[in-house]
């Protein structure tokens, strides 16, 4: 079992602040345990974790023994990816010069802490989006240490990323072999536009149904429609975590709206859904519940590229963690090896160090 | 074996862009190219929109962030805005999907289709 998203939690903050430039330092420090990530507008009403595996004063995640003895060890993960929690979101701080060298800290803290400690683990690449150019030498830099092993972005930002600023992120990516993961998060907080579309909503239950779904359609409709992939033959693209039960249905609208509007995008020769099966992959991770329609939601996600585009992921520690032994049962049988397994070795490739079948 | 069929006034396709007529039940009609004159079945195959009355149009191409007039002709329907190639009918983002196409001239002022 490959798992996409684990998310490591900075638990001693005076030790991460080990990481950063000593120039920097007391600037992070003097934001308090937030290291000037902007916050959260919408907050989860009790916990944003699973409330079982908060011991000992630790926060869930926090270091190594915890996710061995919580996650891979218990599931059989053969390989799990870190993705930034909190963290991901500095590209939407308003300073891209802290946010740059927050990134570069997070990926040291993460090769030092984490990758150095546990064989089974890789990470993904924190960069500044809001600085193109510095996101791409950030890419460029981390991607000659093999365990690193995507780009990742959050789903919060100012703009869909199919705008031709971000390309410098996405060439550079696609020049070190690496795919880029959108993960939803941070919709609404410091320099993002608001979540859902319609203006700020009111209840973190909305902002966690429409924010993170909202800003991951943004952005796959944005990077097909600009040609990204036309750009760039050999990227593929992961969306992690804004659910995929819209998936069938934004493609098919996506396609209709081609046919009729493409003197806009004539750059576009196939229709969208094709290009979105060829380049983009998804979580499975929140897996909506259906109320006994599973085989309703299978069907039309096999219309939409499924099984062949959908990668696991856990997304622990986080209250809506999909159990890897759950999705196990709850997945189609003919789905399970592809799901589980071998869409993410063929998406990360060599870098898994996973013995070739 | 040829039936060159009556479908209009030539000033009344310069006037209007086509010239539409029933013929044998169904509806042709013909649209200038350029210079060249083309007959249409005049129901697009999509949604059965009056095809004919769209506009014919040198298609955009070009790569991602650029345009380009691409030298293709196209018979744009007027409903949802689907592409034809006027020259064979094919639909030119579904190779599986054609409109009825027919030779057409102007001949004594008059439109001619060859059902």
């Amino acid at each position: 079992m490959i798992d996409c998203d684990i998310h490591p939690q900075v638990g001693d903050v005076e030790e991460f602040l080990g990481y950063v430039d000593p120039a920097q330092r007391e600037w992070f420090r003097g934001q308090g345990p937030s290291l000037g990530i902007p916050g959260y507008s919408w907050v989860h009403p009790s916990s944003w974790f699973r409330a079982d595996i908060e011991q000992n004063g630790h926060p869930p995640a926090s270091n190594v023994d915890m996710v061995r003895r919580e996650l891979l060890d218990p599931s059989g993960t053969e390989i799990g990816i870190l993705n930034g929690d909190d963290a991901v979101l500095v590209s939407l701080m308003p300073s891209p010069y802290r946010a740059a060298e927050l990134a570069r800290a997070h990926n040291e803290w993460l090769r030092e802490r984490w990758l150095a400690e546990e064989p089974r683990l890789r990470a993904s690449i924190l960069c500044p989006a809001q600085d193109p150019q510095a996101a791409a030498a950030e890419i460029r830099r981390m991607a000659e240490d093999e365990r690193f092993v995507q780009v990742l972005l959050c789903g919060g930002a100012d703009r869909p990323y199919g705008e031709p600023r971000y390309l410098p992120i996405f060439e550079a990516a696609a020049e070190c072999g690496l795919p880029v993961a959108i993960h939803s998060g941070g919709e609404g907080m410091g320099i993002a536009a608001p979540p859902g579309g319609a203006g700020p909503v009111t209840f973190y239950i909305e902002w966690h149904t429409l924010g993170s779904a909202c800003s991951i359609m943004s952005h796959l409709v944005s990077l097909v429609c600009h040609g990204t992939f036309e750009r760039l033959p050999t990227l593929k693209v992961l969306l992690i975590e804004g659910g995929i039960a819209w998936l069938p249905g934004i493609l098919w609208r996506l396609d209709t709206n081609w046919r009729a509007l493409r003197s806009e995008t004539p750059w576009l020769e196939r229709k969208p859904s094709e290009v979105a099966r060829e380049h983009v992959r998804f979580s499975t991770q929140p897996l909506e519940h259906t109320d006994g329609r599973d085989e309703t939601l299978f069907e039309m996600l096999e219309a939409a590229g499924a099984p062949d585009n959908l990668c696991f992921a856990s997304d622990y520690p986080h209250w809506d963690f999909d159990d890897p032994g759950f999705m196990v049962k709850r997945l189609p049988e003919a789905w399970r090896d592809k799901v589980l397994h071998e869409n993410a070795a063929e998406l990360y490739g060599e870098r898994l160090g996973l013995a070739r079948a | 074996m040829t039936a060159w069929q009556d479908v209009g006034s030539v000033a009344d396709l310069e006037r209007d862009g086509h010239v539409i007529a029933r013929i044998d039940g169904r509806e042709v009609g013909v649209v200038a190219v350029g210079e060249e004159l083309r007959g249409v079945r005049n129901r697009c195959p999509h949604h059965g929109g009056p095809l004919c009355l769209g506009t014919v149009r040198e298609r955009v191409a070009g790569e991602p962030g650029h345009y380009e007039l691409g030298g293709q002709s196209a018979l744009r329907c007027p409903w949802h805005g689907w592409e034809f190639d006027p020259a064979t009918g094919r639909c030119l983002d579904d190779d599986s999907i054609r409109v009825a196409v027919y030779p057409a001239k102007a001949e004594g002022g008059r439109v001619l289709v060859d059902i």
